[in-house]
This record gives structure tokens, C-alpha cells and sequence, in this order.
């Protein structure tokens, strides 16, 4: 096979493979080993945080709105971890599950003034800046879409989940899989655009 | 595949050229203008780039190799021709504030194998890091001479604990085999912008400055945007009858002092140098 | 972005828990990863606290006297850079080189972590509670300390650092308070004060349609040089006005002159006389001028004058008749003007050209009245030093404590301040830097740095009423083992006198409570925290003033022809004031280091300036090593080429040659101070600093020049840096 056939086998394998990626970029990652596209993992390892923080019961059952906790994140770049004073804010007033042993360790930081040492599940690269505020001013305050649908584009279903596990590439294909689609400009309307692609919008 | 970049990169090129009206419709295209009359030469915006954007401090033996990493620089000349034409400077040092032009057909950018380097739709030379191979093309090809490249791993020495605090995390701390260059402190750019479009407005004129521009104590540097017809600097250079898409520039009349650095050079610079001014009979 | 209504005590608790134990990215991930880094939570912020956010708190760089108004951005717990606070008059929201570099000093990794006690084996860490129980052995109430005994000495200090000093000199019955500083310009104002009433006038530059400055680097080393630079923008906006500057070495200010004279050094005076001389040629300026002053210049016609400054007599004419179109003018002296053996008159000979230009009350006007003169700057001199040099040397001085002051590395070799220092039994150093004057304590205190503790400042040059300037921290604490400078004199105050003291838990309360008694000065009606807190907020609080006027006096000058260069010491030698490096104090800061100086370009060394005719006759070429040999000592530095020079002078700038100060200063360059001459100004007793002669020998040795120039300095034809003539240029039609 001559160098310009190969290439072109490679294009067309690409387009296939992306087309198949593209088509629904919103599903979960597939299972643990298998790859996207462009060869990142698709589901990330399991995390062990210093509190098996249970999302299914916040998020899930109690139907709590993610950016309750997660206040920083249409405010800012980046999402932060929610306030220690946020999870007191609630559970110094629930009586009922004070006694149990996840809730009994986080009174133990909190009465130490300690931080929760939690770790990063959503890691990118230290040259690439991913904004929150901006995605989620763009889908859930001006188109409109569901807060669980709006990060979940990235981050999965987290309500199903305890703690939070990749299940994203978060690679740059990844990423421009979706720029390139056309999406609503606003509610109610039928204007689309895409996203931005300048180089400079994600490396800094 | 490189070899194919840098064809289609020098054909277009050649055929592309900045062109009247060409961010009328952006709503950013940055600029600067430089009063080389107001500047006084005191290394200010030199030390805030040095603060903004994690620039290694390379220590003498590499600056001797002329491996410093200063984005902006001030140059010191001692006369216009090629020797002194009296024993003194009588008329002062000439000082000079050089840094990347972010140049609208920017010689850098076409021989880039890689495509590391490019124009930003706001009028910027980008220039990405985790792209680069460090074939170091670019800045054999800007006559500004400002593109540094990293000969050594700098966060491996630069920065002894605890000065590493002090970076800046809006800014990557690049690592050995890359090159690097001034942004327009485009994080700064990036931080304003993002939030102006969350308020669904443009970013106001002065809103968001270059870290130099900011310090400098007499104010010479201007920066912002001037697809703003309205902003100071767009202003200046219509004033300074400096148009960013010709090659040279028709002036009214005499004593206006607006000028591009190596513009014969079709490089189409983003600053204008406004001409140093002495009184000559002093 | 700025502060919003806060407890700024609280604010920093916060961060103290969460801030500063939040872990750092790590330089070059590059990889997509999941449960590698921590993220930590903030436990109870402020709500304007957003991660990802910087704040921007007020408060004043102490890099130097300046008091320039800055803020600092703040971002989870970290301060990242400084900007100038644009609330503050003098530095209008503008900031130096040197200001920037203030978070390196801060984040320094050759800070002092503990306190160090003088063992056998030399200076060895010790614990707080050691140290405190040696300050209270021999400070305490039990102290038999008296008077002269114990000595304070300092640099310039302003605010409640000046006042809790004053304070604790107090307990003693003791004044002894020294100031000492290196690039002292007290023959200046001394002059300034004999001739117009005031030591440091406020110079309207903005005003002026020529300044003729002999010697003064307003724009780089100056008394306030963001300020100066400020004032330069607009006097160089239409109608533009002319600089002349008149220097043996090419200054930062002088590199920015549309005229510039070498002069032979110390002849400065008689110039001014000289064009004084033709000034009062015309009777406009002659009339009502006292008949002294017509005497005391009569015998300085141009050519005399000439003759011996080496100022062509046409310059001499020019510079008067310049001086003569354009008024308002401004006429100003520098440390090349003072530093002499009748630095004195020379200063006052060069302000005299002021009063006969009747600059006064135009470009010219004295500072407003200090409402709180307790608070004002102690302005360091050299005779301070030596006298109490002698006191130690004399073994008079039981307890000295040292404080933002290094003499051991300042003083020429002619004051062997560190001898003097063994003489004394008890010696405390308060330190973020070991630096060689600490190292010759017995007890040395590790400060926190400018951004991490409280203060006052109240700044020499007020340009408008007077503005009192607080220092507030940036960020948490980096060394749990440093303290605040007001922190330990509190507390052994609270020893000694506790009935006045012991209300105040510490620094930050004492200041507040002060602040707070001082509200009525300030004629604001809020309430005390909502005083405190704008204060804080604002970085400042400014006091109204109005500029005062200014005298005229004609105090008595001896201007002798200075001696003819010997063939034992050919060349006069210029110590030259870096704006970054001062008296030495920042060279442990790396930015400063490889921030080339403008006028050479040259990095991280110590060269000697020889003008390139000079250095023809002699064969030497640039780089080539050479001996600079005083009476006094001898140094050895690279040949530097450098045009803006007087052919019959060298220089080597100041700052570099540390023994003692980090691995960023230490070994970097020759110090200059050790060579200068035992010769004094016959007035004030202070060092002539520019009145050395040396002689150059080659060693056969070279070494190149580590610079940012490239092999020409010449523009060679292309549009670089392009000069208009000002009479061409429209600055009047420009935006």
C-alpha cells in the first residue's frame, strides 16, 4: 500500500470511527479498557476520595440541582470543590443520618477547620483551560437545557454514581467533537451556532 | 505530513494578506500603540511580563548565550546610523520597547511544520505549546528577534521552592523544547472577554490591559482593541494615520509620528511606534 | 474586584486553614488524569472568595521609601503580582520594576526561617521561646540598658514602625535612634533647607517648560520615581518641554534629556553660578536681585566657568538663554551635585539658579504641613552612622538593635562598622535576609515579609496633602517561625511598660487603635470600623493639605576649583545608583538581577564604565578586567564602553558584591563602597560619595560582558527608534 492510499484509509477510518463518536457525544464512556476515537480511555479509574461522597442521594433521589453545591462553577473557570460550610449549611439541621460514619467524618473536619482533602477526578492538562461559567451560561442559562443534562455533557451521569469517576475522553478530539456541532443559540430559538475553535480559547 | 503543512501554510501565505475592513465585523482585533517620547526606559513593563507570565529567570551564563526569556525587552541604541556622529550622546539614549508585533501576515507563522503558531481570529500570533516540536523555524524567521525558545527544563530549576508560589496559574509553565513568545497577556484577554460575553456586551475600552501596559509609569504603552472604532487606540492610529493594512503608510503632512517597525518588511505589525521627540536645539 | 466589606483578620483565618494547605498544580501535567492531584475545599470563605478568581487587596510597597499605593492579586491563598492602586496619588495605579519584584521578595527561597543565636559554632537556628527569653534577659524590665547605651539603628522608617520605635528607645530614656542611609541625600537637603526653607520641595516637573537637572535620576532613583514618571508623561505632552540634563555619568533621567552635558565632577556649582552669571547679564532677571548674589557670581563669566567644568562656553550661553525663553523652569540637584567636599554649596549653587529664576511658587513649592510629624520618614545620613560608629568603637554602646539597614555591606572600609560591632556585648538583627550586618549579631529575628504584615507609611515626597499609607498582609504566613517587626517590639513593650502596652494582643490592634484616634485629623464622620475598614480597603487615608510657601536665602558658599587629576589617580570615579538595585539591598532578588540596566544592558555583574576614547588611548576593549585602585582599596571589574561618560571619569554601579544575602547576590559582581575615599562634605560631615580618584590597571585578563545589546548599538540606518525634531512634531493635534 503506497504512502497517499494509506492516509486516505486512515481518513476514512477516522470519519467512520468519529461519525460513530459524533453521532451521540453525550452517552457514557463505554466499559472499563475500552477506548474513544482518538485513544484515550473512556472510563477513567476508580477514585477513592476521603468521604465515599454519595451523588446518587444528593443529586439522585433528592433531586438537589448540582450547582446548589457546585456554586462556583457558573461563576468562575473553574468548578472548585463545594464549601465545607455548604455541606454544614444542610446536615447540621438533618438529625436523622448524624450518626453515620461518613457523615460523623465530615464533622470531623469541619470541627478541626480542616479542608477535605479531596482528589481531582476531572483532571485536564496543565496547558488547557477549560472554562465552566462560559459552557454553562451558554446551555443551561441561555438555551435552557436541564442542569443535569448541561454537566453531564462532560461529566457523565453523576447522579447515578457515589463519587464522581470519569467516564468522559476530556480529549481534545473529544472536545472538538462537540464545538463543531450546531446547537441552539438561545430557548425557543432556531438559530444555531457552534463553538469557537481559535487555538488560544482552550491552550493558554 | 510537516512538509505538506508548510506548502499549504507559505501559499496561504502568500496569497493572504490583511485586507481593508478586515475586523470590522470582529468584535476584537488587539493592538498597541508605543510613545517612544514618553517611554523613559525603566525595565517597569519588562519585570511585570516577567510577573504575569512565569517567565524563567535564566541566570548569566544563559543570558550570555543569549538565552534569556524576556518577552519584552528594552532595546538601547546610541544613534540612528551606523556609528556615533559626536563624541557624547548629546541628545540621550534611544530607548526601545520590543516585543512580539503580533504581525497580521507574521513571517513566523507560515514555516511552523507543525502549525504551533497561527492567527487568532482577535489579530494575534498564538502560539501553543503541546504543539510544538521545537524546530525553532519561527523565530529564525521574525525579525524582531522575539520568540525565546526553552533550551533547558526550566520548572526543573528556575523557580527554588517556595518561589514557584508566586506563578501564575492562568499561564503554563513551559517546559523544555518549546517556544514561547508575548500573548498580549492573553489570559488576561481570555478572562475578560469570557466574562464580557456572559454579560452579552464586548469588553469596554481599558477594561482589560497588558500587564506592561499597566505598570509603565509614564503610561507609553497603549493597548486595546482596535476593531472598536471608538477605543483609544484605534483612535491613535487613525490619528497617527497608520493603517494596519498597507505597507507603508501616506502621511498628511510632515510631524506626524506614528510608524511600524520593519514595515517594508509586508510584515503588518499590530504596535505603532510613535517617534521619539527632542528638542534638537537645546 | 476590590475588598469588599470584611473583617480582614477574619478573612485571613480562612485562608490560613484552607488557602495555604491547598495543594498546587504541578508544572508540566500534560496528561488527561483522574485521582492524582488534590483539590481542597475552603472551609468557611468570604462569599466574594471564588476560586479561580483573583482578589485584589491595597496596600504599600515597601521596596522603597516611596510609598507607592499598590494591590495585589490574590488567588486561593497565594498573592501573584502587585499593580499600582490607582486611589493613590503618588503612584496613580502605576508600579516600578522594583515594586513588582516585592513578591519575590516575599516568596524568596533564601528567607530566614528561625531565629539564629550566636553559639560557638557561629549563628545556629533557635526556637522563639529561646529568643524571647534572650530579648527579655537583656531588654526586659530587668534591663540595666540606659540612655546612649542601647542604639537603635535603622533605615528610613515612617508611620507606626517609626513611632512604636520612638516608643521603645522610650523606656530606655534613650533618643538614640540612628538612621542610616547609604545613598543619603541629606547635603541636598540641607542646601535645599539653607536656601529655600525646605529640605525636599514639591517640584511641579508637569509645570515646567525646562528642567535643567544636574545629576538628579528623578525618573529612575530618585525621591519618588513612579511618581516623577508620572509628572514626566504630561510634561512631555504639548507644549512640550525640554529636559537638559548635566552629569559626569549618563543616568536613566539623562538617557532621557534632549540635552545632555558631561561635566567634570564636582564643578557643578560653578556651572550654575556661570549661567547665573549670564542670566543676570539681563536686566529682567537682574533687577531686584540682592546685590550678594550679583557679587557672588560676578567673577564666573563663561570662559572661567568653561575652563575648569569642561562645558563648552557656548553651552554655557545656550543653557542660560534657554533658560531665559522658557518659564516657568525648574531647576534641580542630584547626588553627583552633593556628593563632594563642598557638596553643600555646590547643591546650593544650582537651587540659587532657582530663586534668580523665581521659580518659587510656580514650579517650586514647599510640601504641605504634616499633621502627624511623629508619623513622618527618618531620612538616614552617613555622619549618623560614623558618630555612632565611634560610640560602639569606644565601647559606649551596650545593646544595638539593627532594622532595615545594612552598614556592614554600605559603609567604606575607612568605617569598619563590623570591627565596631564586636565591641558590643548585644547585638539583635530584624531580618527577612541574612545579610552581612546580621551576620554579625548575636540575635537575629526573622521578619515577615512586606506582604505579610501590617503597617504604616508615610512617605518622604507628598506630592498632594499628605497621605498616611497601610500596609496590610497579602496572604497567610509563609514561615509559622516569622514575625511582624511591630509584633516583637510590642511585646517586649508590653514588658517593660505594661500599664500603657498590655491592652493591645498585638501589632495589627495597636495600629488599628492609633489609626482610629487619628479619625477627627481626617475630618471623617464614619464610625471607627467603618473608618478602619475604608482605610484598609483604600490602601490609605489622605489628609487635605495645601502646598506652602517657599523662602528665599543666600546662605555663604565656598566653591574652590576642585584639584587637577594627579598621575597617581588619573580618573575621578562615579558610584552610580541603580533604580533597581539602590544601595544594595534587592540584589537578592532575580528579577532585578537579569533585568539588564538600561543605560548598559549588562546583567547579574559589576563593570566599570570607561568612555570608548578613553579606553582607545588606554587599549582597552570591553571585557578586559581591571583594577580599580583608590587610596583606600581596590576592586577589580570588566571594562564596560560606555559613550554617556566624561572622558576623564569611570563608573561602576552600586548594589553588587554581596557576601551575605542568598544565593541570588552572593558572589554576584564587586562592591564599590569599600573603595571610596575618606572625604567629607565640609558642611554636614556626610561622605562625599563621588570625590574618590582611581587609577585603572590592566590585569592581561578578559571576560566577555554578559549584556542584552546586541554586537551594535547603532540602528544602522533602519526605522527603529526614529527622533522627530520638536519643532516638527504636533504633539498639541495628538490623542
Amino acid at each position: 500500500m503506497n504512502y497517499g492510499k494509506r492516509i486516505f484509509l486512515w481518513i476514512v477510518l477516522f470519519w467512520i470511527g468519529s461519525a460513530q463518536v459524533f453521532a451521540e457525544p453525550f452517552v457514557q464512556g463505554g466499559p472499563i479498557g475500552s477506548q474513544t476515537s482518538d485513544g484515550y480511555d473512556a472510563l477513567g479509574p476508580v477514585v477513592e476520595q476521603p468521604i465515599e461522597f454519595p451523588h446518587n442521594t444528593h443529586a439522585g433521589r433528592m433531586q438537589i440541582n448540582c450547582m446548589y453545591c457546585h456554586t462556583y462553577a457558573r461563576r468562575s473557570n473553574v468548578s472548585g470543590i463545594p464549601r465545607l460550610d455548604k455541606c454544614m449549611g444542610c446536615h447540621n439541621l438533618i438529625e436523622g443520618v448524624k450518626d453515620r460514619p461518613r457523615i460523623k467524618k465530615l464533622f470531623e473536619y469541619w470541627e478541626n477547620k480542616q479542608p477535605i482533602p479531596w482528589k481531582k477526578v476531572h483532571d485536564l492538562p496543565d496547558f488547557v483551560r477549560f472554562n465552566h461559567e462560559r459552557h454553562i451560561q451558554r446551555f443551561y442559562f441561555q438555551e435552557k437545557r436541564p442542569v443535569r443534562e448541561v454537566c453531564g455533557y462532560c461529566h457523565g451521569d453523576i447522579a447515578s454514581m457515589t463519587t464522581a469517576r470519569r467516564v468522559k475522553a476530556l480529549s481534545m478530539g473529544w472536545c472538538v467533537s462537540c464545538h463543531q456541532k450546531d446547537h441552539l443559540e438561545k430557548a425557543g430559538s432556531t438559530v444555531t451556532s457552534h463553538g469557537p475553535n481559535d487555538c488560544w480559547l482552550c491552550h493558554k | 505530513m510537516s512538509l505538506s503543512n508548510l506548502i499549504q501554510n507559505w501559499n496561504s501565505f502568500r496569497t493572504r494578506r490583511p485586507y481593508e475592513g478586515q475586523y470590522d465585523d470582529a468584535p476584537y482585533k488587539w493592538a498597541m500603540v508605543i510613545d517612544l517620547d514618553a517611554c523613559i526606559g525603566c525595565n517597569a513593563c519588562t519585570v511585570a511580563c516577567y510577573a504575569e507570565n512565569n517567565l524563567p529567570v535564566v541566570g548569566k551564563e544563559r543570558f550570555g548565550k543569549g538565552q534569556a526569556m524576556h518577552w519584552i525587552r528594552i532595546e538601547r541604541y546610541w544613534g540612528e546610523g551606523d556609528a556615533m556622529t559626536s563624541e557624547f550622546p548629546d541628545h540621550g539614549a534611544q530607548y526601545l520597547p520590543m516585543l512580539c508585533q503580533q504581525c497580521e501576515a507574521a513571517p513566523c507563522e507560515p514555516v511552523c511544520p507543525v502549525g504551533a503558531t497561527h492567527h487568532s481570529p482577535d489579530g494575534l500570533n498564538t502560539q501553543v505549546y503541546n504543539r510544538c516540536v521545537g524546530s525553532r523555524y519561527c523565530s529564525a524567521n521574525c525579525p524582531y528577534k522575539v520568540r525565546y525558545f526553552n533550551w533547558w527544563n526550566y520548572p526543573d530549576r528556575a523557580w527554588p521552592n517556595p518561589l514557584e508560589l508566586q506563578l501564575n496559574p492562568d499561564v503554563t509553565v513551559r517546559s523544555k523544547g518549546v517556544m514561547e513568545k508575548c500573548t498580549f497577556c492573553m489570559q488576561r484577554l481570555r478572562a475578560g472577554m469570557d466574562k464580557a460575553k456572559t454579560e452579552g456586551r464586548i469588553l469596554a475600552d481599558g477594561e482589560v490591559l497588558t500587564a506592561c501596559a499597566q505598570a509603565c509609569p509614564t503610561s507609553a504603552i497603549t493597548f486595546g482593541n482596535l476593531a472598536d472604532k471608538k477605543s483609544k487606540v484605534a483612535r491613535m492610529w487613525k490619528n497617527q494615520q497608520v493603517d494596519l493594512a498597507k505597507d507603508s503608510q501616506e502621511k498628511s503632512e510632515e510631524g506626524i509620528r506614528g510608524y511600524r517597525i520593519l514595515e517594508e518588511l509586508n510584515t503588518y505589525p499590530s504596535i505603532v511606534y510613535l517617534e521619539r521627540v527632542r528638542n534638537l536645539e537645546a | 474586584m476590590t475588598m469588599s466589606n470584611l473583617d480582614r483578620r477574619d478573612f485571613l483565618k480562612v485562608l490560613g486553614i484552607s488557602g495555604a494547605a491547598a495543594t498546587l498544580a504541578g508544572c508540566g501535567h500534560t496528561s488527561i488524569e483522574s485521582g492524582v492531584e488534590e483539590v481542597m475545599s475552603y472551609v468557611h470563605p468570604q462569599d466574594f472568595v471564588v476560586p479561580g478568581i483573583g482578589v485584589f487587596y491595597a496596600s504599600t510597597c515597601a521596596q522603597c521609601g516611596s510609598g507607592c499605593g499598590i494591590m495585589g492579586k490574590v488567588r486561593e491563598g497565594r498573592v501573584l503580582k502587585l499593580e499600582g492602586n490607582p486611589e493613590s496619588g503618588i503612584s496613580g495605579g502605576k508600579i516600578c520594576g522594583l515594586g513588582q519584584a516585592g513578591v519575590q521578595a516575599h516568596y524568596n527561597p533564601d528567607r530566614l526561617r528561625t531565629p539564629m543565636y550566636k553559639g560557638e559554632g557561629g549563628l545556629t537556628p533557635v526556637s522563639w521561646e529561646t529568643a524571647h527569653q534572650i530579648l527579655e534577659q537583656r531588654l526586659g524590665p530587668n534591663s540595666p540598658l540606659k540612655g546612649e547605651q542601647i542604639a537603635f539603628l535603622t533605615g528610613g522608617v515612617s508611620g507606626h514602625q517609626r513611632v512604636l520605635l520612638e516608643n521603645f528607645l522610650e523606656t530606655f530614656d534613650s533618643t538614640h535612634h540612628v538612621t542610616y542611609d547609604a545613598l543619603s541625600t541629606a547635603t541636598g537637603r540641607a542646601a535645599s533647607k539653607a536656601i529655600l526653607g525646605a529640605e525636599q520641595p514639591l517640584w511641579n516637573i508637569h509645570k515646567a517648560r525646562l528642567i535643567l537637572s544636574f545629576g538628579n535620576d528623578f525618573l529612575g532613583s530618585g525621591v519618588s520615581p513612579v511618581y516623577m514618571a508620572r509628572q514626566y508623561a504630561l510634561f512631555r505632552k504639548a507644549p512640550r518641554g525640554t529636559l537638559i540634563q548635566i552629569e559626569p555619568r549618563m543616568t536613566l533621567t539623562g538617557g532621557n534629556a534632549d540635552r545632555w552635558y558631561p561635566i567634570k565632577p564636582g564643578t557643578e556649582g560653578i556651572l550654575a553660578l556661570g549661567i547665573a552669571h549670564d542670566l543676570l547679564q539681563h536686566e529682567e532677571f537682574s533687577r531686584g536681585v540682592p546685590q550678594e548674589i550679583l557679587d557672588l557670581v560676578k567673577n564666573y563669566d563663561r570662559d572661567a566657568v568653561s575652563d575648569i567644568t569642561g562645558i563648552g562656553s557656548d553651552a554655557v550661553r545656550l543653557i542660560a538663554a534657554q533658560l531665559w525663553n522658557n518659564t516657568p523652569s525648574l531647576v534641580i540637584a542630584g547626588p553627583s551635585v552633593e556628593g563632594h567636599p563642598y557638596g553643600f554649596s555646590n547643591a546650593a549653587a544650582v537651587q540659587l539658579l532657582n530663586v534668580i529664576l523665581g521659580n518659587r511658587g510656580q514650579t517650586m513649592e514647599g510640601q504641605a504641613e504634616h499633621p502627624f510629624p511623629q508619623l513622618t520618614p527618618t531620612l538616614g545620613s552617613y555622619h549618623a552612622l560614623a558618630d555612632l560608629n565611634q560610640k560602639m568603637a569606644a565601647g559606649k554602646t551596650q545593646a544595638l538593635l539593627v532594622y532595615g539597614t545594612n552598614p556592614v555591606f554600605t559603609a567604606p572600609s575607612h568605617l569598619p562598622f563590623g570591627e565596631s560591632m564586636s565591641n558590643v556585648p548585644f547585638k539583635v538583627a530584624f531580618v527577612t535576609h541574612m545579610d552581612e550586618t546580621a551576620g554579625h549579631c548575636d540575635l537575629v529575628l526573622p521578619l515577615l515579609s512586606a506582604l505579610e504584615d501590617f503597617g504604616t507609611h508615610v512617605a518622604e515626597y507628598q506630592p498632594d496633602g499628605v497621605e498616611v499609607m497601610l500596609q496590610q498582609p497579602l496572604m497567610e504566613k509563609l514561615y509559622p517561625e516569622s514575625k511582624g517587626y511591630g509584633d516583637i517590639l510590642l511585646e517586649i513593650l508590653k514588658k517593660r511598660k505594661p500599664e500603657a502596652y498590655a491592652a493591645f494582643p498585638d501589632y495589627y490592634s495597636y495600629l488599628k487603635t492609633a489609626m482610629v484616634k487619628a479619625k477627627p485629623v481626617f475630618k471623617v464622620s464614619d464610625s471607627d470600623d467603618h473608618f478602619w475598614e475604608d482605610a484598609l480597603r483604600n490602601g490609605l487615608v489622605k489628609w487635605n493639605g495645601k502646598p506652602t510657601s517657599l523662602e528665599a536665602k543666600l546662605p555663604a558658599l565656598t566653591l574652590p576649583k576642585p584639584a587637577e587629576l594627579t598621575t597617581d589617580y588619573p580618573f575621578y570615579f562615579v558610584p552610580s545608583i541603580r533604580p533597581d538595585m539602590r544601595d544594595g539591598r534587592h540584589a537578592y532578588l532575580p528579577w532585578l538581577q537579569e533585568s539588564p540596566e538600561t543605560m548598559t544592558t549588562v546583567v547579574w555583574d559589576s563593570w566599570v564604565e570607561i568612555h570608548p576614547k578613553t579606553a582607545e588611548a588606554m587599549q582597552i576593549k570591553e571585557g578586559d578586567i581591571l583594577q580599580i585602585q583608590s587610596a583606600t582599596g581596590s576592586v577589580r571589574a570588566k571594562a564596560y564602553l560606555f559613550p554617556g561618560i566624561q572622558p576623564d571619569t569611570v563608573s561602576m554601579p552600586l548594589g553588587q558584591g554581596h557576601t551575605q544575602l542568598g544565593r541570588f547576590a552572593t558572589g554576584v559582581g564587586v562592591n564599590p563602597y569599600k573603595i571610596l575615599d575618606p572625604i567629607f562634605d565640609d558642611r554636614t560631615g556626610e561622605l562625599a560619595m563621588h570625590a574618590t580618584r582611581v587609577a585603572l590597571r590592566k590585569t592581561g585578563e578578559h571576560q566577555v560582558v554578559v549584556k542584552d545589546e546586541g554586537p551594535t548599538t547603532f540602528q544602522n540606518g533602519q526605522k527603529l527608534v526614529a527622533t522627530l525634531s520638536a519643532d516638527q512634531a504636533k504633539l498639541s493635534k495628538e490623542i
